[in-house]
């Protein structure tokens, strides 16, 4: 998925910035040393590899929190309304926290350690994480019993036939379509015309696609291997619709749930309240807990709101927590700074997104290597972590492979940037001169934010330094993915961020690297195209061993980051989350990038 | 504004031109001759407020001009980008790591949070940009003013109803709305789309849609004033002699005007000032890494400053407010030296 822009907006505050003015000392900056310490940690654990759970693993109810009790209403700030609640129309990270408890699929992430780090895939509403016999290409699922909706009817094969073949009908135009593709064995939107319509015009998908023989069982048949399916069936998007009540446009507001709660009341763009789902049995559910009474959502809450809001800890708000918010960059250090009482109430973690400086390959004057790794060692990665909040928000990035994702290697460092993230500008101008293009002009394409202000000057004068002519070009932040995502674009580097669909490169590589895919709107924003990349990409994808699949993923990743140089890791994004003093069983989601609903009680 | 003809022989009016000096009243003990500017000139002396401005206002100017020549002497300029230069004096979020704002011996008013500006010549640098730019506001309005105003004023008739129409409906205009709108417009029309768009551009941009949009309270009020003179007797004199119009508002209105004019451009261009500093502080006027008043204080107002550097506020913000308020308070001595019958 493609990270938007993220905005903050300066207060417009001449007035404050008057009667500030009297009031006048302030301490110095944090030391953010034992943050990074714990980091490290951090990224040590994420490098273990997901499994494939099996029917014992698959089996509920979920472990029990240590210490949690069950009652309490819990009030959540969000600053962006639910646009959809449909499960087929669900893509975006806020929705999808929201879907861990009120939808389920066939499958779903176990955790396995109680702080958030270690997961297995197992069965959700199936009885284990799938079988196939054929390396990928039939997949079969068997039911478990005792399953409902909140409305009571029974989840059966017909369902999930349902479930799947509405994705093809066109008002489903925002979840994933990855499963779609493989049905269809196609590309881009093709996979449609298997089945213009949907099933609502009583057509269905052949047995040859999707064979549902009884009440219990669902199988999948792939023209070519898919050994992620189970990955795949995870995400939100192909969680299950009723057939019975499946209202078309209408269920993408109030769709009937499976999860552990259920929606009482939803004003878009204002509130929402969630309570206890009673058709959701704990004893078929291997990932959810239920010990939260109600769940009062409000919308609008900025990250400075949220964060504020928790900070106080008063009235409501010590029942307070936001699933996504993070805690603004200006008010990181005042929330890792010293106070433990405070510090106690915050999870930190990586968020899924990787970002990368783009180097143009369509422009004739990048196709040299030693520019390309001259701008490789020039650009400073300190200034994009300043300005996304520092070591707490951002970490320096390897490979273009996240530390949330199977295969990641943490010693993969090819431009030294770990060890001196400032960049190096005499190695760099070494470099150019050598190449015999000093003074070359570089148009960089930055994201009119604040954030894009501050690092883009820095990163400019750093080029410069480095003898590069460099010219910025605001982009504003609106439509900046859709500018830089032109083919033909003038800018020569531009900032990109990708984050995994699920926790394999393979929803990684392929998108951002595939030459055959470079179009307009096409995540490749580099445009390279590189034959190697391209064949290693098809064999990667033909791996039907989860472990060994990671491991060529990452050959590819550090091919591309080292020799083909299309484009420059910069940050892992972080973030920092906090809940009010009240809130227990808080842990960051590694899978889910944020904060666990599923564990959640009222101490 | 009163009109400097309301007053009869207050000594308001600079008649120059070969008019005789207002006759001196008898019952003056010394009978020296002043010219209505010397007269000026000691009443305003004698105003110390006005004088304690515009020593301050002088200060403000030497500052700006001499920018260049201090940030010499202190060794450092506004575009080191001092986070990636010394990291060690920040930490990873760019807050200076020592206490308000990372003042030092080295840095006189501290580091700036982000980027690790240095404070001290950002702030100068700014003040320069700022006063250069509203100086050349100024200066284009008061031109506009005089021309317009005037020739409304003197012409009447048919010239007067169609630049009347004009100034309403520039007045009428939501001009901050327009200069947002119309800033990436200006822009793109002058600057090829694989360059930066150059600070000059920026700059002229301010300059035009400021003037164009600043000019027409000044004219208005030249024009009533031109109004008024128009039937006096000296006008009618020269026009019965056979001066030419142009003759006439050089040598007759122009001398007559000037108290309006010196004491509106005092008044305008501190709001010229904080109009141009409005505009950087949202994002439209210049831009980082040019240092400008505005957008420092639109470093100011982000919450990692608020939260982490309070003291990064003082500067521009007390810079600002001593500028804005002394170069006001000259306004009011200009006007009461000027004529000092006017009630306040």
């Amino acid at each position: 998925m493609s990270r938007g822009g993220r905005q903050t907006y300066a207060a417009l505050s001449v007035l404050a910035a008057g009667a500030l003015v009297l009031t006048g000392c302030s301490k110095g900056g944090s030391n953010a040393n034992d943050n990074e310490k714990k980091d490290q940690q951090n990224a040590k654990r994420q490098q273990s590899s997901i499994k494939f759970g099996n029917a014992a693993d698959s089996q509920g109810p979920a472990a029990a929190v240590p210490g949690a009790k069950a009652g309490g209403t819990l009030e959540v700030l969000q600053r962006d309304s639910y646009a959809h609640l449909d499960p087929g129309q669900i893509y975006v990270s806020d929705e999808g926290s929201l879907a861990t408890l009120i939808h389920r699929g066939l499958t779903g992430y176990k955790a396995t350690s109680s702080d958030g780090s270690k997961h297995e895939v197992v069965g959700d509403l199936a009885t284990d994480s799938g079988t196939t016999t054929d390396g990928g290409k039939t997949w079969k699922y068997t039911l478990k019993d005792g399953i409902k909706f909140s409305d009571g009817t029974p989840i059966t094969s017909a369902d999930f036939r349902q479930t799947f073949e509405r994705l093809f009908a066109s008002f489903i135009n925002q979840g994933p379509t990855y499963i779609q593709q493989w049905m269809a064995d196609t590309s881009g939107s093709d996979y449609r015309k298997l089945l213009p319509d949907g099933p609502y015009k009583g057509k269905h998908l052949p047995d040859s696609v999707l064979e549902t023989p009884d009440a219990k069982t669902i199988v999948f048949h792939f023209k070519t291997a898919h050994p992620d399916l189970p990955y795949a069936l995870a995400m939100a998007g192909y969680d299950v619709v009723s057939k019975k009540g499946d209202t078309k446009e209408k269920y993408d507001k109030a769709p009937l749930t499976t999860g552990p709660y259920k929606i009482q009341s939803f004003k878009s763009g204002k509130s929402m309240v969630l309570v206890k789902n009673p058709n959701w049995d704990p004893k078929t559910d291997p990932i959810r807990n239920q010990y939260v009474n109600q769940m009062n959502f409000t919308f609008n809450s900025q990250y400075e709101d949220s964060t504020k809001a928790l900070l106080a800890d008063t009235g409501a708000d010590q029942t307070g927590i936001s699933f996504n918010n993070s805690v603004d960059a200006g008010n990181i250090a005042k929330v890792l700074g010293g106070d433990a009482a405070i510090k106690a109430r915050t999870v930190a973690g990586y968020q899924p997104y990787v970002g990368q400086i783009n180097i143009n390959q369509s422009h004739a004057a990048l196709k040299d290597k030693t520019v390309r790794q001259a701008i490789a060692y020039a650009l400073p990665i300190t200034p994009i972590i300043r300005a996304f909040g520092g070591s707490a928000a951002a970490e320096v990035a390897g490979g273009f492979i996240s530390p949330t994702v199977s295969g990641y290697d943490a010693s993969f460092d090819p431009w030294g940037k770990k060890k001196n993230p400032g960049g190096d500008a005499a190695k760099a101008k070494a470099l150019l001169k050598k190449a015999g293009k000093l003074g070359l002009k570089l148009t960089y394409g930055y994201q009119n934010t604040p954030e894009g202000q501050q690092y883009s000057t820095a990163i400019a004068a750093a080029l410069t330094k480095a003898g590069f002519n460099v010219q910025r070009q605001d982009i504003p932040a609106e439509t900046y993915y859709d500018q830089i995502g032109k083919v033909n674009n003038n800018y020569d580097i531009y900032a990109s961020a990708w984050g995994a669909d699920w926790p394999s490169a393979s929803t990684v590589i392929p998108p951002l690297f595939d030459g055959r895919a470079v179009a307009d709107g096409s995540p490749n924003y580099s445009h390279v195209n590189d034959p190697k990349v391209n064949a290693d990409i098809d064999a990667a994808n033909k791996i039907a061993d989860p472990i060994k699949s990671a491991e060529a993923w990452e050959k590819i990743d550090e091919y591309l980051a080292k020799d083909v140089i299309n484009a420059v890791p910069t940050i892992y994004y972080k973030q920092v989350q906090i809940a009010g003093s009240k809130v227990g069983g808080l842990v960051y989601d590694d899978v889910i990038g944020g904060i666990d609903p599923r564990r959640l009680y009222i101490k | 504004m009163t009109s400097p003809i309301d007053v009869e022989g207050g000594g308001t009016s600079v008649v120059v031109d070969g008019a005789p000096q207002p006759p001196t009243k008898p019952e003056d003990r010394k009978l020296e001759g002043r010219s209505p500017g010397q007269l000026m000139w000691i009443r305003f002396k004698r105003d110390r407020t006005g004088v304690i401005s515009a020593f301050i206002v002088i200060f403000y100017f030497v500052v700006a001009l001499a920018a260049p020549l201090i940030s010499k002497l202190y060794g450092k300029d506004p575009y080191t980008i001092y986070a990636d230069e010394r990291p060690e004096l920040f930490d990873s979020a760019g807050v200076p790591v020592q206490p308000n704002g990372g003042i030092s011996s080295e840095f006189w008013f501290g580091l700036e949070p982000g980027n690790g500006y240095d404070v001290f010549t950002k702030l100068i640098y700014g003040i320069r940009t700022s006063l250069m730019i509203s100086v050349a506001v100024t200066l284009a309005v008061v031109v506009t003013g005089i021309l317009l105003g005037i020739t409304a004023g003197y012409i009447g008739g048919r010239t007067d109803y169609a630049i009347g129409r004009v100034i309403d409906f520039l007045l009428a205009f939501p001009s901050q709305l327009f200069f947002i709108a119309s800033m990436p417009v200006v822009v793109s029309l002058f600057v090829s789309p694989r360059d930066e768009t150059p600070t000059y551009v920026r700059v002229l941009a301010l300059i035009i849609v400021q003037w164009v949009l600043g000019w027409m309270s000044l004219a208005r009020i030249l024009r009533g004033t031109t109004l008024a003179l128009r039937e006096r007797e000296f006008i009618e004199a020269a026009k019965v002699s056979g001066a030419s119009p142009w003759r006439i508002i050089r040598k007759e209105i122009l001398p007559n005007v000037v108290t309006p004019l010196l004491v509106q451009a005092t008044y305008m261009l501190p709001s010229f000032v904080t109009i141009e500093a409005g505009l950087s502080f949202l994002g439209v006027g210049i831009v980082e890494p040019t240092p400008d008043w505005g957008q420092m204080f639109s470093k100011a107002s982000t919450e990692l400053v608020l939260q982490n550097d309070i003291t990064y506020m003082i500067f521009p913000g007390v810079s600002m407010v001593i500028f804005v308020v002394a170069f006001n308070l000259l306004g009011d001595s200009v006007r009461d030296a000027f004529d000092p019958k006017s009630a306040r």
